[in-house]
């Protein structure tokens, strides 16, 4: 318990920043919506002919730009960017950061062992990755109520903000493991930076090209794209599936390579 | 010279991650050219009967659609996140880390002056940065003549990979100017990955509003495409204030680096 408060403490004020940095994102896109508004319907007229491919290089997807709820569709993929970075530093350093900063003798010294203290640690994560996705939940429900025109909403944001979860937990495992197996912990929240860019980018090109759509099993943000998440298509099971396997794969390792590893000190 | 070939030596792996990162997403990018630039054609004449207050609405200019040029000017976006991150991090780190990793004592007890300390550091990022763009510009230019067909104008071409250095020279000044004056650093990435994300971020809502004035707060900002392949130069204000922040944040670096407290093991 006390490994848990003591990581909350020295998380808070990095929540608080996050937290601040979702809503102000959120907030100022519905304020950006309301320009776009202004200009007409002829833009969505526009965008419909418009080929696929341009539209993913522009980052529109295939969202109905005239409606409040289309337009946060393509605003989720910008927040799930912001979302899984602090899920990947999070996890990254919480993990390494005792070696980083030369705690790590003092806190395995102490009468607990390391399968505790990871708990702890990532308990604490998980609160943090939650309280992120509560207010990213609160702070969009918030904003798109305010431009929206009588259309049902609060149902797809919360789907997606259930998706956007099993994306942070995602990434905030990837953080862990890599920061468990790495010999050299300082290094963790840069390979998992690594790992999320790549991941990003690699589904921006699947958008722009569909000859390499088979790739998308590779990238998480493809797993739960707000298109498909808010159409009939729903969460599809295979990737429902595959999240849940990787979840459950990067938890063991983050235990079982850290249980047995030197600590540097 | 100890100093710049150690700092040179310290930073190779990573200056090659970088560029490898950079060359790969420009190449990955430009090889979805040419299909996309078929699509572009069929929408290029279904966007003239479009009202022109729409399309100016949209950036969107006829004669450009399809071309190499405005498809590379969306692409680079991507490209000029990697290497903001990049200039960032190499500034905020390569000053603060002998703190962080309590090599500060040693290196500051040498018969060299700090400002010595200082400009070799100094160099040796410059050096990283330009060899990354070195390898950048070539992978970028080849690329772009084996997916074009048509003729382009290379100097446009040029000047607009070329931002991607003057972005990273921002950006590495501001790193280097924050870490000198946050008394301790202790983890860097967070700290870059925070600041290139608020300004990416400023930069992608200054965007519709269209005001002159907010462009000067983010140096995403600084170059505007649809300017350079239009004028085919850059825009001597944006340039003048960009030049004067490096050379400001570059002495008041300088000037607090000399004078300020060294916190030892």
């Amino acid at each position: 318990m006390n490994v848990f408060m003591r990581e909350m403490k020295a998380n808070r004020k990095a929540l608080i920043i996050w937290s601040i940095g979702v809503f102000l994102m959120v907030a100022s896109s519905m304020v950006k919506y309301a320009g776009l508004q202004a200009s007409g319907q002829s833009i969505n007229d526009l965008l419909v002919s418009m080929p696929q491919s341009l539209k993913a290089i522009m980052g529109m997807g295939t969202f109905d730009l005239s409606t409040a709820n289309g337009y946060y569709g393509v605003l989720f993929i910008y927040l799930a960017m912001l979302a899984t970075i602090h899920a990947t530093m999070l996890g990254a350093t919480i993990i390494s950061k005792e070696e980083r900063d030369k705690t790590s003798e003092f806190l395995f010294l102490k009468p607990i062992s390391r399968s505790k203290i990871i708990t702890a640690k990532l308990l604490a994560a998980f609160v943090n990755v939650v309280i992120i996705n509560l207010v990213m939940l609160v702070s969009s429900i918030l904003m798109v109520q305010k431009y929206n025109h009588g259309e049902a909403f609060i149902g797809e944001i919360t789907r997606l903000m259930l998706g956007m979860f099993i994306l942070q937990l995602i990434f905030l495992l990837i953080g862990t493991a890599l920061a468990a197996i790495s010999k050299h912990p300082k290094t963790a929240p840069s390979h998992a930076t690594g790992i999320l860019l790549f991941t990003f980018i690699l589904s921006m090109a699947i958008d722009m090209n569909s000859r390499i759509e088979n790739l998308k099993y590779l990238t998480p943000f493809k797993y739960f794209d707000a298109k498909n998440v808010n159409s009939s298509v729903g969460f599809e099971p295979v990737f429902v599936i595959l999240s849940a396997s990787l979840i459950v794969v990067l938890l063991s390792t983050t235990y079982v390579f850290y249980r047995k590893r030197d600590l540097n000190v | 010279m100890n100093m710049f070939l150690h700092e040179l030596k310290a930073y190779r792996k990573s200056t090659i991650t970088w560029t490898l990162a950079l060359v790969s997403v420009v190449i990955v990018f430009l090889s979805m050219f040419p299909a996309i630039s078929r699509e572009a054609e069929v929408f290029k004449e279904l966007i003239m009967g479009f009202p022109e207050a729409l399309r100016m609405a949209l950036g969107l200019s006829v004669e450009n659609i399809g071309s190499i040029l405005e498809f590379y000017s969306y692409i680079f976006l991507y490209i000029s996140l990697i290497g903001a991150i990049q200039g960032m991090n190499l500034g905020a780190s390569i000053v603060s880390k002998e703190i962080r990793e309590k090599t500060a004592d040693f290196l500051l007890t040498k018969p060299v002056t700090r400002t010595k300390v200082m400009t070799s550091k100094l160099l040796a990022a410059l050096t990283c940065l330009v060899i990354t763009n070195i390898f950048y510009l070539v992978a970028a230019s080849v690329m772009a003549n084996l997916v074009e067909t048509k003729a382009f104008s290379m100097k446009i071409f040029l000047l607009l990979s070329l931002t991607l250095f003057f972005l990273q020279l921002m950006f590495l000044a501001l790193g280097i100017i924050i870490s000198v004056v946050i008394p301790k650093t202790k983890s860097v990435l967070p700290l870059s990955l925070g600041t290139v994300f608020a300004f990416f971020i400023v930069g992608a809502l200054t965007s519709t509003t269209g005001d002159q004035a907010l462009r000067y707060l983010t140096p995403f900002k600084y170059f505007d495409f649809s300017y350079i392949v239009k004028n085919s130069s850059y825009e001597s204000s944006f340039m003048i204030v960009a030049i004067g922040f490096i050379t400001i944040a570059i002495i008041a670096s300088y000037l607090i680096y000399t004078k300020r407290d060294i916190h030892s093991a």
